[in-house]
């Protein structure tokens, strides 16, 4: 079986998923399925194979498996949505008709992606620009400034963006610069350093990401930031020192912040002490907790929980957004959530196993950046859902709502795919037919 | 390179490894203490999904029902009492805000279904979650006769069937409407006489003269005295040093034992009281049930023990060494008598000398109809010997012939009582009872009434309920 079959094999069992959760959304909601959600259904599923087909097309070798999870989680993260906001479902179809354009269009334009290396300083300073945008152009959302309005009155994320760029920054970066990561050259504090030439300009601009990030009010994205940083410079260098080093500055970086801003303080006590303040700050996780304790280890089902109040309204808030994992695992229950969980970094093995199988050093850099992305990004949201970190408003890939989150997303599963499908077959340049017809005369020895 | 990125992998699982621990943690773990936080919003929905079952009087007439009504998408359940002035404080009400009381919060297991394996299947989807039908012994034509009677008073009527102990009414008064629990409980509040309050359970009262049927039960047992026993009042006895005096002043003079109870005379009694001494009262008194509640079906701890309040505050469940027994004798002395206690005397002379262990749920069905619990009667204490209860009896008798409890006779029937007026320290104002029961041959039921705060006296103000609430009773069980 080839590998794409085998990809539109599995993409069967996400369809199932789809079709079985908006029953059973309907069904608990005492209406029949009215053909709303089937012939919306019936959109998803043409958009999924339309990107099949573009793989079978432009990236036929690609990873069979990234695509039907993706499926599958996007599958649930519809459902949930169309459970607790049928209005916000319907929208979120559009944008991911949107992020199927993008996911082709990487594919048709990004034949390979060793092209992106030498456009790493590009799109390392794209980013911090994008990043500055936020900071001059930006509209508060929900406390953090994150936003910008675009004149047709949608609005977009840059940061969600701003991470593929540091990550193809990085990976081109630190495969340039790797053997002079691996040979320090002085020591520092009883560590040993390579030169402040080789780390600058990388130090600089992830600093500079991280500062803007943190002017912003948004700690999530600079958590996620860093966390794929250590992830690839750790990669590169193979140094645990590097590992140690980072963690120490974040650390004490974390706690000087802790120190200085009053309501990071306050963040923090929330974590620690969320019932201390139930009705005031804690309000949030509060809520969510008891939606997740009352699930316990099976869950209600779809649409059995109570989510939504008797006008409508969540009982949790930002159910769409922020706590889309607790909409989810308050009416599947434990077992639903860890189902969930594991999709995820089944999905993440699928990128560290792409990276493994690349040839060259760029390719598996950009693999497991892309790969950690979605990994920690997944982690420091329902991390501090299940209060492991404190809470930081990060969207949980392919299930909140929100378009700048869901086309960037999957921007980074067709990088992948290229990945994965020219560690299989290195790509040759085609050639102008002219050049290719004299080659071919010049080999058969006919001469004019 | 391949082994630093199988490594940050293995980290990233590990990372996920927590957050299933902390989610399962939560999810699983202590989510039975998250869940019975208070506000829990979760959790009061939850409730709200299941079907409560019904609790209903003894003739099937619904007490408190659950109403199906749809909330954005889900059916919820909104539990309503369809005689919520009935029996309030017995019922109880089942309330998101308020919580749960009386029956509907003892009766919780069966009354959202479960009990049994029943919680599992339904966990497993086997079974939709019904709750089980509790059916109480209330008779509510009785029980609607004392709340109708006790109307405009403070007070408290118990009635129980001396053959088994179910309990027939319970009324307490000033009642409420259980229905406006949800949504007017602070004018509930502020009524006065406290309508939340169970007086047949949930508070003690000086008892007064219908104590001195414990009193001559005890004398009967010692051996000391027969009903025929001779006295000879002047009006008064010296006790603990200070003076005696009967009700009103009144002086008797000679008579036997029969006549100082049927005129409740107070100076016989605390001469009595002089000879039995502690220990004898002590005993009687604890043989009656003194000192120890039962739970009548109720939530622990609702219905409180009878006894003498010791300095302390607490309930003693007989008189120490060196008190003044003369007082106890004839019901004074810091006693403290719930209205259900004074019913279990009753009950307990009626019984020929057993008392049954009082009990409010007769028996529970689930929706099929089929029983799940039925209640065997069971002896709660022996108050006496056969021969002492209906030395007792007859004695009892008198005093509703010819005594100060002639208001509780019923024509055609023999009724047995004893009438009782505490005073309450506030001079005029005095706790009146009536203990009594009938047929007294063979007792079909037992009774204690209480007005509280009254300027009259147990036979003139109690009597007369308990006369009405025995016929009703009677009339329906012939």
């Amino acid at each position: 079986m080839s590998r794409r079959t085998r990809e539109l094999g599995l993409l069967v069992p996400a369809a199932a998923v789809a079709l079985l959760g908006a029953m059973s959304v309907a069904n608990a909601q005492s209406r029949s399925l009215e053909a709303g959600p089937i012939a919306v259904i019936g959109v998803i599923a043409g958009l999924f194979l339309l990107m099949h087909i573009a793989l079978r097309l432009r990236a036929s070798q690609a990873d069979p498996y990234l695509l039907p999870i993706v499926a599958t989680i996007t599958a649930i993260g519809m459902v949930t949505l169309y459970r607790i906001n049928p209005v916000l479902a319907r929208e979120q179809v559009l944008w991911l008709g949107v992020a199927t354009a993008v996911f082709i269009c990487t594919l048709a334009f990004i034949p390979d992606h060793h092209v992106l290396e030498q456009y790493r300083y590009i799109f390392g300073l794209s980013a911090v620009a994008l990043l500055m945008a936020t900071v001059v152009f930006g509209t508060d959302i929900s406390g953090a400034k994150l936003w910008i309005r675009l004149p047709g009155g949608q609005t977009v994320q840059p940061s969600e963006l701003t991470k593929i760029l540091l990550v193809v920054f990085l990976a081109g970066y630190l495969r340039d610069k790797r053997e002079l990561l691996a040979i320090p050259t002085r020591r520092v504090l009883g560590m040993s350093m390579p030169p402040m030439v080789v780390l600058g300009p990388m130090l600089v601009i992830m600093g500079t990401c991280l500062a803007v990030l943190g002017l912003l009010n948004d700690f999530g994205t600079p958590l996620l930031y860093f966390g794929v940083f250590v992830a690839m410079l750790y990669v590169a260098s193979g140094r645990v020192g590097y590992v140690v080093a980072a963690f120490g500055l974040f650390i004490v970086g974390a706690v000087a912040i802790w120190a200085v801003v009053p309501h990071v303080q306050a963040r923090v006590d929330t974590w620690l002490h969320p019932f201390a303040e139930a009705q005031g700050s804690g309000y949030q996780l509060v809520q969510s907790t008891y939606a997740l304790a009352n699930a316990g280890l099976v869950g209600p089902g779809w649409g059995q929980g109570f989510l939504l109040g008797d006008r409508g309204h969540y009982v949790v808030p930002v159910l769409d957004t922020d706590f889309i994992f607790t909409a989810y695992a308050a009416e599947l229950g434990f077992l639903g959530a860890v189902a969930l969980l594991c999709l995820f970094i089944v999905l993440v093995a699928r990128g560290f196993t792409i990276a493994a199988q690349a040839p060259d050093g760029f390719s598996k850099l950009l693999a497991v950046g892309l790969a950690t992305t979605i990994g920690v990004q997944a982690f420091v949201i329902v991390g501090g859902i299940v209060r492991v970190i404190p809470l930081t408003g990060v969207t949980l890939p392919f299930m909140s709502y929100g378009g700048s989150s869901v086309v960037t997303n999957f921007a980074i599963i067709g990088l992948l795919a290229v990945v994965s499908h020219r560690s299989r077959v290195p790509y040759r340049p085609r050639v102008p037919r002219k050049v290719r017809r004299d080659a071919a005369l010049a080999a058969e020895g006919i001469g004019e | 390179m391949n082994r630093s990125i199988s490594r940050v992998f293995w980290a990233m699982a590990a990372g996920f490894l927590v957050l299933t621990g902390m989610l399962g943690y939560w999810q699983v773990v202590h989510a039975g203490a998250i869940n019975d936080r208070p506000g829990n919003p979760q959790a009061i929905r939850r409730s709200q999904l299941i079907a409560r079952g019904p609790i209903l009087a003894a003739d099937g007439r619904p007490l408190a029902v659950s109403v199906s009504n749809n909330a954005s998408g889900q059916v919820i359940y909104h539990r309503t009492y369809p005689n919520g002035t009935l029996a309030p404080q017995t019922v109880g009400y089942s309330d998101i805000i308020h919580g749960s009381t009386a029956l509907e919060q003892s009766q919780n297991g069966w009354l959202t279904g479960d009990y049994g394996a029943e919680s599992l299947l339904v966990r497993l989807g086997l079974r939709s979650r019904r709750g089980a039908a509790v059916h109480t012994t209330i008779v509510p034509a009785a029980q609607a006769i004392a709340n109708q009677l006790l109307a405009g008073q403070r007070g408290a009527v118990v009635a129980l069937d001396p053959r088994t102990g179910a309990v027939l009414v319970m009324a307490s008064s000033p009642g409420f409407n259980l229905n406006d629990v949800s949504g007017h409980f602070a004018s509930i509040l502020k009524q006065p006489g406290s309508p939340l309050l169970n007086k047949t359970v949930q508070h003690g009262y000086p008892p007064g003269s219908t104590f001195k049927v414990v009193t001559v039960t005890a004398a009967l047992e010692s051996g000391l005295y027969t009903p025929q026993s001779r006295f000879d009042d002047t009006g008064t006895v010296n006790a603990s040093g200070h003076p005696l005096h009967n009700f009103n002043g009144e002086r008797f003079g000679p008579h036997d034992l029969t006549f100082a109870l049927t005129n409740s005379i107070n100076t016989t009694f605390a001469k009595i009281g002089l000879v039995l001494g502690a220990q004898r009262l002590g005993s009687t008194m604890q043989a009656f049930g003194f000192g120890r509640a039962p739970s009548v079906d109720l939530p622990a701890g609702m219905v409180v023990p009878s006894g003498r309040t010791a300095s302390t505050g607490h309930i003693l469940p007989s008189d120490q060494a060196g008190e003044d027994t003369a007082r106890i004798a004839i019901g004074q002395e810091q006693l403290s008598v719930t209205p259900l206690q004074n019913a279990m005397i009753a009950a307990g002379i009626a019984g020929k000398g057993t008392i049954m262990t009082p009990y409010l749920v007769q028996r529970v069905t689930d929706t099929g109809g089929s029983v799940l619990m039925t209640h065997r009667p069971s002896v709660f204490s022996k108050a006496t010997t056969p021969k002492v209860a209906a030395e007792v009896t007859a004695m009892m008798r008198n005093v509703v012939k010819e005594g100060t409890g002639t208001a509780a006779a019923l024509s055609g029937l023999d009724v047995a009582g004893k009438t009782g007026t505490a005073e309450t320290g506030v001079a005029g104002i005095n706790d009146a009872w009536f203990i009594g029961f009938a047929p007294s041959s063979a007792a079909r039921v037992a009774v204690a009434v209480l007005i509280e705060n009254t300027a009259s006296q147990g036979g003139v103000v109690a009597a007369p309920i308990a006369r009405a609430v025995m016929q009703s009773i009677i009339a329906r069980s012939n």
